[in-house]
């Protein structure tokens, strides 16, 4: 029985490049009693490139998105920071300009489809705030089969879920830029604090300027390590791209010796219920996650 | 020794325009300032800058409303130029780049301000003085092969040589701490006003009156000391400034009761009167008991549209938010009249020469006068950049015309040894520097500002006396050279001791009302005895007064209501 | 008056070897600001404590610190508000300290104090920051379009304080970079008719491995900049009027990335990331152009990642390994979103919030506040303006047939 249900937008990448994602966010929204109704006929959100291109494209096609969604009487749902940094900046401006919105909705009427400013209240939310404000993290923490304890956890929440301030809805929800190490905790594992956590991955210039991209993603990752984190956990699939694919290479740049496992958000999550690291697709990671694994059978100390 | 031929000090909007026109003349120029140029309190100014430009002004319109906005005290051959020259001066600013609003066929667009008989105001949103001079920065980098800046030195003195001509100034630079005499042929101040004498004050706490005072020291006359300027809004506790544009886009002024209580003082003009008119109207009702408990009056910006708020206004409500808590658009703010603006200064002719040959000075450490006993909101600007421009054009053009010795090198080892023992002071043989700046600034708000008496500046005077006694023992506690700050707020604070003996001595001597200057003992404007300015010149005693006449070529003073 | 403990970052090179913190305690107005806390310990505790300042009013730009690890203006920060920031870090939630230090990404001259010309102005100066008209100015005024000149005030309000420059990632792993502070200035002339050196001074900016796509598109500059100048915005637009008004190639690949991740949407509804990959270096690749020689060692450089994904099983099918084969969306979408596309690039139409504002919705009288979304909200710089006409009511369109959205069965969480 489910009383959460929603409209679900899983993004490019969560069924391209990282499939771990896609299957482990089925199972943990399955174990929760979390509805999604998955939108296979939305589009890519444009991660800011295709604004950066032509802005009126990238909020037609995010209405295009948003429309879906609202064509289904529930809120959506994103597991990308980027789609949501990408989708929030969009929706802005889609809300602040009746004749600009009118516009963009000529656009959507040949498929039948509008975007409605505030439609009975909808929204638009990252997995992470999902699980905060509409799931509980009381409720999150009853379903906790396996604790993660002794399981230290470098939260790695990505820019677009983050920033800018006056976009993500500090206002109502000041506490979002807190939420990873609230869930972390929630599942009985422990947050580390150290310096890359709300910095950037470098995902958006590795085809534009590697060495500053990996550069970013090895100091990161290198800060965790030097903080005792055993793992990171990510929101952001392209996050994940960069910290965990790109990890060897990011070793090469900064000249550091790495080997951090990352860990999408619902993975995370799903061990905590009881889920084995081989059905989250741990194993397609390229920076090996045994190492968590070990932790959590009770294994090497720290 | 770095030798030029034109050293301005001071690298605001009159500094930096100063300058340009020197080295237009092909001269070399030097120009120093003790923050980063863009740092300079020109930046503060918001609302815009006059100029008599559209079709159906004229300038001299213009100038009947500086002369009358400026209580009859104003020189009126300085204001002709000024306002002259003010048409030319915006649209050379224009083709520099200064992104001024455009009217709807794209031509240079107006706004309204107090004082003045038809909008001619010119502006960028509000923050006019920001973005001019942020373009004259630019085109002093695009010019840096031709002037030579010096950012973050502090000049301390002039100096002159044995015949009393100024050949330059001793500098310091923050960055090390290392003191240089910098020889010059001319040296032009645009060090600014002198607003920290008072706290509160709209004005940055680099606003010290240096220039004011170091001119004075080496015997420059000084003239309408006494006309201080209290702009009618500024933030209750903070001091800081809510722009005349505000009003000028439609803001009433309300009292506890609701009243718009310039329909009593000035029913013609009501907001937009003159600012000592309206200044003085605000501090009547707080005395009479018809302002808010924390000694304020309300400024209502909610009666003007939201879209011409967000075009026009932007930085007052970010101001609002930041500073006060308060959204503009959606209720009245708390403000009263604050200290502002110094309309006295260094007695300088119409060409920005003062009396010491090689010295000049423009903008708000100068008095020509243009400004008299009261200054117009958009003039300062303007101010700033004719005779900030005339002053470099003459003293480029001395500068070709003579040679000058070298200064004597026992002035440094003198300055050095006199900051030395500043540094060096004993912390248990007096009082902190930044004590007694705070004595002397609560002390000057108490009784030198928007109304006065004898008793009261009397007060404030011996104050200050005692202040300057017990100057030479005020200590400071960092006694190294890399940036030291703590220096810099000990010499400063000489400065702005000289600076408030001067407004004090001026406005005891000057007994009757007029401008900003309100007596309540002599309440009145007395043009039979009192149309004329009144010039300080320093001796070892203090300041001697003397008199010189008012300039009027055109209008002749009548009274004066709004 | 509260009492307020400030962790200052400080350095003072002529009495003591490297880096240290110090904590002061102030008693404050809760509405005073963090660089008035300053200034007391300045003024009454320790003299040689030293922090650039001037305005207190937001406006001179001196000021520019980093307040828990914030880049801001020091005046602007209201101290009560930056010990509710304090006090949200892990730790002693009753009472943390307000940490304060030196702005980042430049060396630092004493305690606060920072060398800004060495970095922010010398970057500043990179862009030629001054107007290039052409040929002589007119008898009046140059006439331009009014949006024109609000438009560049965005860049225009920039108070060079150097917040963005401090609070830049990019920049933090690259110290090249040009920069939030210069590109933004180089907008504010790229945007002004005036100029006549457009093309030539988005062709430089492009053609520096450093400049406009040195950018990693991380928000930090926008979060920092206390003026609204959203920097990032700003380096945004020069990459549109670059790659697009004026086809201009950067030597980054970055309008090749541009343009491929487009037409990939355009014609397959979500990413082709192996597509998208050797698009970005070498378009057309299959079958038309010759890649450059950088494109090839992008392209070679990518494939021991490339490699490894294959390893592990992240790419395992076809749509994964070959680019250009991966699926368009199901149904007649792929057709709807083309039209999107051919709408869009119609028009191109660019709304920029800092110029038009926000409408406010006017409440019917027994209706909520307008709930704008908790999607969307947070501190606006911009104002709200009332709209004209009726109210825009959240109201009930027709219900539109639910289409098919179905979710497909999962195999291994891929396609």
């Amino acid at each position: 029985m489910s009383d959460l249900k929603l409209a679900y937008w899983p993004g490019c990448v969560s069924r391209g490049f990282t499939p771990e994602l896609h299957g482990s966010m089925a199972l943990v929204a399955d174990r929760l009693g979390i509805e999604l109704l998955e939108l296979d006929r939305a589009n890519c959100c444009g991660a800011g490139v295709i604004a950066e291109h032509n802005q009126e494209l990238a909020d037609t096609l995010n209405a295009r998105t948003f429309a879906l969604a609202q064509s289904t009487g529930l809120a959506m749902m994103n597991i990308c920071s980027t789609c949501q940094g990408a989708q929030s900046e969009c929706q802005q401006r889609l809300d602040a300009d009746s004749a600009y919105r009118a516009h963009i909705n000529d656009a959507l009427a040949d498929e039948g489809l509008e975007y409605t400013k505030a439609k009975d209240g909808w929204t638009n939310k990252n997995l992470l705030w999902v699980l905060v404000e509409d799931y509980g993290l009381d409720r999150l923490k009853e379903k906790v089969t396996r604790p993660l304890t002794e399981l230290r956890v470098g939260p790695f929440y990505g820019c677009y879920v983050i920033r800018p301030k006056h976009r993500i809805g500090y206002e109502e929800h000041p506490d979002r830029d807190l939420y990873l190490e609230s869930v972390i905790e929630t599942l009985g594992g422990q947050p580390v604090e150290y310096d890359g956590a709300r910095k950037c991955c470098g995902f958006p210039v590795i085809t534009m300027n590697r060495d500053t991209s990996l550069r970013q993603a090895g100091t990161h990752i290198a800060d965790a390590l030097d903080a005792g984190a055993d793992c990171l956990v990510t929101p952001c699939p392209l996050c994940h791209l960069n910290l965990d694919m790109q990890q060897p290479e990011a070793a090469k740049v900064t000249g550091r010796d790495l080997g951090l496992a990352v860990l999408h958000l619902p993975q995370l999550v799903a061990l905590a219920l009881g889920f084995e690291p081989k059905e989250l697709g741990m194993g397609k990671h390229i920076a090996s996650t045994e190492w968590v694994e070990s932790r959590l059978a009770g294994g090497v100390p720290a | 020794m770095p030798k030029h031929d034109v050293l301005v000090i001071g690298a605001g909007l009159a500094g930096q325009r100063a300058a340009l026109a020197a080295a237009e003349e092909g001269v070399s120029v030097g120009i120093v300032s003790k923050v980063h140029p863009v740092r300079s309190h020109s930046n503060a100014a918001q609302g815009g800058i006059n100029a008599a430009l559209q079709e159906g002004d004229s300038w001299e319109s213009h100038a009947f409303d500086t002369v009358k906005g400026s209580d009859y005290l104003g020189d009126q051959d300085a204001i002709e130029i000024m306002c002259r020259e003010a048409p030319e001066e915006i649209l050379h600013l224009e083709h520099l780049g200064v992104t001024f609003h455009r009217n709807a066929e794209g031509r240079l667009g107006t706004r309204a301000f107090g004082g003045a008989s038809q909008a001619r105001t010119y502006y960028v949103a509000d923050i006019t003085g920001q973005a001019i001079m942020h373009v004259l920065y630019e085109q002093l980098m695009k010019f840096s092969a031709q002037i030579s800046r010096y950012e973050e030195y502090f000049t301390s003195s002039l100096v002159l040589d044995d015949d009393g001509r100024c050949v330059g100034a001793m500098l310091r630079s923050i960055a090390d701490g290392s003191m240089e005499l910098f020889e010059a042929k001319n040296v032009i101040l645009a060090t600014g006003g002198n607003g920290q004498i008072w706290q509160p004050t709209t004005n940055a706490l680099i606003c010290t009156g240096d220039g004011i005072a170091m001119a004075y020291r080496v015997g420059a006359p000084l003239m309408d000391m006494e006309m201080i300027q209290y702009h009618p809004t500024t933030l209750a506790k903070k001091g800081f400034l809510i722009t005349e544009g505000a009003r000028g886009e439609g803001a009433h002024l309300l009292n506890a009761q609701g009243e718009r209580f310039m329909e009593r003082y000035a029913p013609n003009k009501m907001e937009l009167a003159s600012r000592d008119v309206v200044s003085r109207a605000e501090q009547t009702e707080i005395n009479e008991g018809r302002g808010f408990d924390d000694g304020t009056v309300a400024l209502d910006i909610t009666v003007v549209p939201r879209k011409r708020i967000h075009e026009a206004l932007r930085e007052i409500v970010l101001v609002g938010r930041d500073f006060a808590g308060v959204d503009i658009t959606r209720e009245p703010i708390r403000i009263k009249p604050g200290n502002h603006y110094t309309m006295g200064g260094v007695k300088t002719d119409v060409d920005g020469a003062t009396t010491i040959p090689g010295l000049y000075a423009a903008g708000e450490v100068a008095c020509v006068s243009v400004h008299g006993g009261n200054r117009l909101g958009a003039n300062s600007l303007l101010d700033t950049l004719i005779f900030g421009r005339r002053a470099g054009k003459h003293a480029a053009t001395r500068a070709k015309q003579i040679d000058v010795g070298r200064p004597s090198e026992s002035k440094l080892a003198d300055e050095e040894r006199g900051i030395a023992e500043l540094v060096g002071r004993n912390p248990d043989g007096g009082r902190r520097v930044s004590v007694l700046r705070r004595e002397l600034g609560e002390t000057m708000d108490r009784f030198v500002a928007v109304f006065r008496d004898e008793a009261g500046i009397q007060t404030a005077l011996e104050r200050v006396k005692s202040l300057q006694e017990e100057y030479p023992k005020a200590h400071i506690d960092d006694r190294g050279t890399v940036f030291n700050q703590d220096v810099l707020g000990g010499i400063e604070l000489g400065f702005m001791l000289d600076g408030a003996e001067c407004t004090c001595v001026a406005a005891l001597h000057r007994t009757e009302s007029r401008g900003a200057q309100y007596r309540t003992d002599f309440p009145e404007r007395n043009d039979d005895e009192w149309l004329k300015h009144i010039d300080l010149t320093r001796t070892d005693e203090g300041p001697e007064v003397s008199y010189s006449p008012v300039t009027v070529t055109q209008w002749q003073p009548t009274e004066r209501t709004y | 008056m509260p009492e307020y403990t400030l962790k200052v970052r400080r350095y003072q090179p002529e009495t003591r070897e490297g880096p240290y913190w110090q904590e002061f305690t102030v008693d404050l107005d809760p509405d005073l600001s963090v660089l008035d806390g300053l200034l007391q310990v300045r003024d009454s505790q320790d003299g040689t404590l030293v922090v650039r300042c001037s305005c207190k009013a937001a406006i001179c730009g001196s000021c520019g610190t980093k307040i828990n690890g914030q880049s801001t203006l020091a005046c602007k920060t209201q101290i009560s508000e930056a010990q509710d920031g304090a006090n949200r870090r892990p730790g002693d939630h009753g009472g943390n300290p307000i940490v304060v230090e030196p702005m980042g990404n430049m060396p630092v001259v004493k305690d606060l104090v920072t060398d800004m010309e060495s970095t922010h102005w010398e970057k500043v100066r990179r862009v030629t920051p001054w107007l290039l008209p052409e040929g002589d100015p007119p008898e009046r005024e140059y006439v331009v379009p009014p949006e024109s000149m609000i438009d560049v005030t965005q860049s225009m309000a920039c108070i060079q304080c150097g917040a963005c420059v401090s609070a830049c990632l990019s920049m933090e792993a690259d110290p090249e970079f040009v920069g939030p502070a210069a590109l933004a200035k180089a907008y504010r002339f790229v945007g002004d008719p005036r100029d006549s050196q457009t093309k030539e001074r988005l062709y430089d900016l492009a053609q520096d491995p450093h400049g406009i796509y040195d950018c990693t598109h991380c928000f930090s500059c926008v979060d920092a900049c206390p003026k609204g100048v959203a920097p990032m915005d700003q380096i945004m637009r020069l990459r549109r009027l670059a790659s697009h008004d004026h086809d201009i190639d950067d030597v980054n690949n970055g309008r090749r990335h541009e343009l491929a991740f487009t037409k990939i949407i355009e014609r397959k509804g979500t990413l082709d990331e192996s597509l998208l990959l050797q698009e970005s270096y070498a378009q057309g690749v299959v079958g038309k152009l010759m890649p450059t020689s950088g494109a090839i060692k992008g392209l070679i450089g990518s494939l021991p990642t490339a490699i490894r994904g294959i390893r592990t099983g992240k790419m395992r099918s076809l749509g994964k390994l070959i680019p250009g084969v991966h699926p368009k969306l199901p149904g007649d979408a792929q057709q709807h979103v083309k039209r999107v596309y051919s709408h869009s690039e119609e028009h191109r139409e660019e709304l920029n919030l800092y110029i038009t504002g926000e409408e406010e919705v006017v409440p019917e009288p027994d209706e909520a506040p307008d709930p704008l979304g908790s999607a969307v909200g947070g501190g606006r710089q911009h104002m709200d303006k009332v709209t004209e006409g009726g109210s825009e009511t959240a109201g009930q369109s027709e219900a539109t047939p639910v289409a098919d959205i179905e979710p497909e069965p999962d195999e291994e969480g891929g396609r």
